[in-house]
Formats: C-alpha cells, sequence, structure tokens
C-alpha cells in the first residue's frame, strides 16, 4: 500500500499540520500567499517566514525534504540576487569594482525578494508534504464545483483526477518491471544514440499500453458493478469535517491578511 | 559454490518514510544442475531475491555471485550474468510486445548481437525445447496463443539465451492443472537432459515438491530454513505456522498415518502416493 502513495511528494505524519482539513488549508494557503505579496515591511516578512519555520518544526517532516523542494527555485533567487544587488541605486555605496556598484537600497530589496520567494514556497511546501494527493485533489474539486452551474462535469473531473493520481504510481511500477523483464533478456536502455535508445522503449510501450487498456476496461466495469452513474450525485466514505482548528488557523490567516492590508505593513 | 548470495540485504526505496527491508542477510548457494524451490508467504521477498540472481537490482549490503565470483556491478559484468542465468517473470506473457511469435523468442539472441541466421537457429531450438510446434506457431501474434501456449513461448523466449540456470517466478500462475503438469515435466527434463540449475518461487507445492531437490523457505526477508525437500517437508507444524502448508498428496499421506494406516509421510508426488496406498491395500487384501 505504501508504494501507492509515494507520488507527489507527500510525507506520511500525524501533525496538527497533517490533520487539518485539506480545504482549508488550501483556502489558508491562498490566504498566505496574498499577504506575501501585500507585505511590504521587512518585519512581517520576517515574522511570516518564522511562521513557516515553526509550522515546519511543528510538522515534524525532516528539514531536507524543504530544502529538496526549495531547489529549484534556487536559480531563480541567485539571478534576483545578481539583478537587485547591481542594478538598483539608492542608499550607500558598499562595494565598487570598476563601474558596477552595490548600493546599500539594492541588498536591501534584494534580500527582501528572496525571503519572499523562499517563504512562498515553503509554505506551499507545508501544503503538499502533509496533504495526500488524492485530499488535494477533493480539496481542488470543491472549490471548482460552482463550475458545474456553466455545465462542466466537475465530479466527473474529480474522477478522472483520482483515477490518474491512483494509477500512476501502478503505472510506473509495471514500465519498471518490463524495462526489467527485457533487461534480462539482454535489452539495453541506456547505450546507444538517441534513436536506438528510442527504439528500445517500443518494447516497453505497447504493454504498458495493452495493460494499461485493460485496467481500465476491468475498472470501468467494477465500477458500474457498484453503481457508478455519471451525473449521479455521490457521497463519500470519508467526509471531511471541520473541526475549530481549522477554523482558527483560516481566521489567523485571514486576520494577518487584514491587518497587513489595512495597517500598509 | 555455483550460484548464491553472501549476507545479500536489500532495503527498497532507502532513506525515505517507505523504507523497506525486504531481504535480511540472505546467505544461499546452489550447485550446478540443482532444482530449487523457494517458498514463502507473499510480501517474504523471493522475488525480490531472484531479481538480484540476475542482476536486475543493486544490493544495499552482502553480495551475488556466480560461479565463485562476485558480481560486480558494471555493463559487461551484468550482461554476462544475464546471458548465463535467465529469468521468468510471474505472468511473462503480459510483457509481450513483438507482432510474432518469431520476433519475441528472437528479442534475446538479437541482443547478444547474433546475426539472423544464428537467431533462426536459437528460436527453432527454443521452440522445440518448450515442445511447441514450430510451423504453424512462428508467425502467429502472441495474443492469438492459448494462455498455456503463451506460458510456453514466454519460456522459449528466455530459452533461447542458452542459460545455465533457469530462474522462474511462479511459473504456473493462472495456468489450468494440465498447463501445469506439462509445465514443470518440461523443467524436469531441461534439468536433467541439460544440467540446467532451476530455481523456482513457488506457492502451488503440488506439483513443484516431488520434483525439488532442495527447498528454500523466506519469511520476512530472512531466509529461515533450507535443505533437501524430504526435510524440510517433515516440518510439517513450522511450516503451517508459516502459513505455508505441506503438498496436497503428503497431507493425505498423514491423514491417513494419523488414522491409523502405516504409510510414510514423505510422500510428494500422486504416483508415490498410489504404490503407498497400494502397498496398504496389498497388506489388507488377503
Ligand atoms: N518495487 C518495490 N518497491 C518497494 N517495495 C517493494 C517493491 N517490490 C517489493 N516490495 C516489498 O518488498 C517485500 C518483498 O516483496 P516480494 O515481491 O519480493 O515478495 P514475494 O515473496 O515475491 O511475494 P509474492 O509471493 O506475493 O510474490 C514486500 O514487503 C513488498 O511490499
Ligand atoms: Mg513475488
Amino acid at each position: 500500500m505504501s508504494r501507492s502513495i509515494t507520488l507527489g511528494q507527500y510525507f506520511p505524519g500525524q501533525s496538527l499540520v497533517h490533520q487539518l482539513n485539506p480545504r482549508m488549508k488550501l483556502i489558508s494557503l491562498l490566504f498566505v500567499l496574498a499577504l506575501l505579496f501585500s507585505l511590504r515591511s521587512y518585519s512581517g516578512l520576517v515574522a511570516l517566514f518564522f511562521i513557516a519555520l515553526f509550522l515546519i518544526a511543528k510538522t515534524r517532516v525532516p528539514f531536507r525534504y524543504f530544502l529538496r523542494g526549495l531547489r529549484p527555485v534556487l536559480f531563480i533567487a541567485i539571478f534576483a540576487l545578481v539583478i537587485y544587488f547591481f542594478f538598483t541605486s539608492g542608499g550607500i555605496v558598499l562595494l565598487r569594482v570598476g563601474f558596477i556598484t552595490v548600493e546599500s537600497e539594492g541588498v536591501r530589496e534584494g534580500i527582501f525578494i528572496i525571503l519572499r520567494l523562499v517563504t512562498l514556497v515553503l509554505f506551499s511546501l507545508l501544503l503538499t508534504l502533509t496533504t495526500t494527493p488524492l485530499s488535494l485533489t477533493y480539496g481542488l474539486s470543491y472549490f471548482l464545483k460552482p463550475l458545474r452551474y456553466i455545465g462542466l462535469p466537475t465530479d466527473e473531473v474529480a474522477m478522472i483526477m483520482a483515477i490518474a493520481l491512483r494509477f500512476i504510481p501502478t503505472l510506473m511500477e509495471e514500465s519498471q518491471r518490463l524495462m526489467r523483464a527485457q533487461v534480462s533478456r539482454g535489452a539495453d536502455f541506456e547505450s546507444g544514440s538517441i534513436f536506438r535508445r528510442a527504439k528500445s522503449l517500443v518494447p516497453l510501450i505497447v504493454p504498458l499500453f495493452v495493460s494499461a487498456f485493460r485496467r481500465a476496461d476491468e475498472l470501468a466495469l467494477a465500477m458500474e458493478a457498484r453503481g457508478y452513474r455519471i451525473g449521479a450525485i455521490r457521497t463519500r466514505m470519508h467526509e471531511d469535517t471541520f473541526f475549530p482548528r481549522d477554523w482558527v488557523v483560516l481566521a489567523v490567516a485571514l486576520v494577518m491578511l487584514a491587518a497587513s492590508l489595512t495597517l500598509g505593513l | 559454490m555455483f550460484i548464491g548470495t553472501e549476507k545479500l540485504t536489500h532495503t527498497y526505496m532507502p532513506g525515505t518514510p517507505f523504507a523497506n527491508e525486504a531481504l535480511k542477510e540472505v546467505t544461499f548457494d546452489l550447485s550446478q544442475g540443482e532444482f530449487a524451490l523457494i517458498i514463502g508467504p507473499s510480501g517474504s521477498g523471493k522475488s525480490t531475491l531472484i531479481q538480484h540472481l540476475n542482476g536486475l537490482l543493486k544490493p544495499s549490503s552482502g553480495k551475488v555471485y556466480f560461479e565463485g565470483n562476485t558480481v560486480g556491478s558494471n555493463k559487461a559484468e551484468l550482461f554476462n550474468l544475464r546471458k548465463r542465468v535467465g529469468l521468468v517473470f510471474q505472468m511473462p506473457e503480459e510483457h509481450f510486445f513483438s507482432e510474432t511469435v518469431y520476433d519475441e523468442i528472437a528479442f534475446a539472441p538479437r541482443n547478444l548481437g547474433f546475426e539472423e541466421s544464428k537467431v533462426q537457429v536459437r528460436v527453432t531450438e527454443a521452440l522445440e525445447e518448450v515442445g511447441l510446434e514450430t510451423r504453424t506457431l512462428l508467425n502467429r501474434h502472441p495474443f492469438q496463443l492459448s494462455s498455456g501456449q503463451k506460458r510456453l513461448v514466454a519460456l522459449a523466449s528466455v530459452l533461447s539465451l542458452k542459460p545455465e540456470v533457469l530462474i522462474l517466478d511462479e511459473p504456473t500462475a493462472g495456468l489450468d492443472s494440465s498447463g501445469r503438469r506439462n509445465l514443470y515435466s518440461l523443467l524436469t527434463k531441461l534439468n536433467r537432459s541439460k544440467r540446467l540449475t532451476v530455481l523456482i518461487c513457488t506457492h502451488h507445492l503440488d506439483e513443484a515438491a516431488a520434483l525439488a531437490d532442495t527447498v528454500i523457505v523466506l519469511q520476512h526477508g530472512r531466509l529461515i530454513l533450507k535443505g533437501a525437500a524430504k526435510e524440510i517437508f517433515s516440518r510439517r507444524e513450522q511450516l503451517y505456522q508459516l502459513g505455508l502448508g505441506l503438498p496436497a498428496v503428503t497431507e493425505i499421506m498423514h491423514g491417513l498415518s494419523e488414522g491409523g494406516m502405516k504409510v510414510r509421510t514423505d510422500i510428494f508426488d500422486l504416483e508415490g502416493a498410489r504404490q503407498e496406498i497400494n502397498k496398504l491395500k496389498g497388506r489388507h487384501v488377503k
């Protein structure tokens, strides 16, 4: 079972952050992101950054998982830093090399931007690391519900996403199995020209498709046998409930956003 | 010291919360020409173990050896190992990808770099070895075959490597009883006539038990028993505790014996049981 949920970044745990209602986590994240962009003061941003660190500690997810999530933005961060350091003027001159100068205003703004970016990524990771892809999908589909009134089959779309999520690891496992079966018969997927390597994938793709179609058929049958009908109202086995703690988190996020907007922090 | 492992440990997804130690310090070896069985409850690590013997997984610690040499991790060594140790996966026909039976079986010899004329010889030989009629089948689509035939084609597609060791994962899964018997008599023949070392993972003891020289029992990734088939199957209590049980025939002999009849209980095949029971009749009939 454990293998089927390794998709995405979910790191299992029992912390408060893990147990928050996924819908609430999604909305709160939205508020926090808005807050990040409305904040103008250093102190506010640093406070938010520390809130993120505090929550991260609470999740008990090893910090390296967050670091790994930060890696993709490292390049952007360095790039932004360089731009701000060298091209923003104002304040006192800190460094002068030839005709390039680094001035205090640039450093201030550069660091501000990066701190904002890092905090943003950390909060997003807080969501994705503590919520299973499936709950995220259901959470998202809830917010898409209004689209039903303009004719979009939102429940069905959610079902499709959930099934896709469920089967991606299965298909990955299957392709690995196939690959091994062929490697054991002397196939080589690693060397040779791109053309050769592409050709060596054919023996993978054919059986993968065959089994995917067979699975799809079987699944459709099984679902219909259990009463699944397009357009029917479905209930869920695990209805997500809201606890006081969910409202508290939401309220805190909302209050922070409101404070920032009205007080211009 | 023909093929085996030494303190082989394997951890799936190490360093993640899903880390799973599927093999724990497994040590065993087989000699050339041996017919061995690996049994163990589901999830005990059988499939993981045999994939190591084919160099498909990398040991987390410990080693795999073949012909007295430790199998390294460089490509040439692994290629050499795979050439000589053939592995038939569980439900191998699900891996078919070719348009014809011929191409399916030719996949391995082609990967060995043979010329087409030699490939053809290998394909014909492999099909004959598994007892399939060559001419009518070669140009058929693999999906048009019966499930028994598919299994044989899958076996042929590994035999075309001309391996010295043949490893099979649940070879009889999904076959009917005649298919099972046919497959096992084929494996026995290959083992006896070609001195092919055979290693089989299975839950179905009925056909396999009588043929095996050696039985290896895994549980929770540990090798807990290894010995001659007679010796292992005499540990009835222990096997039951493991949820494995005995071959049906052996179970019947135990039943008779417990019912007061004087029969041997170390019998694993129908023929042996028939003889033993006939002896009994002889005693009762005046
Ligand atoms: N690709 C994989 N990734 C992670 N864990 C795996 C993987 N393959 C197997 N496992 C785990 O390793 C353990 C041993 O699995 P293995 O497939 O070797 O058992 P088995 O004895 O062959 O079982 P079965 O009789 O059901 O085929 C199991 O706990 C299984 O969940
Ligand atoms: Mg298995």
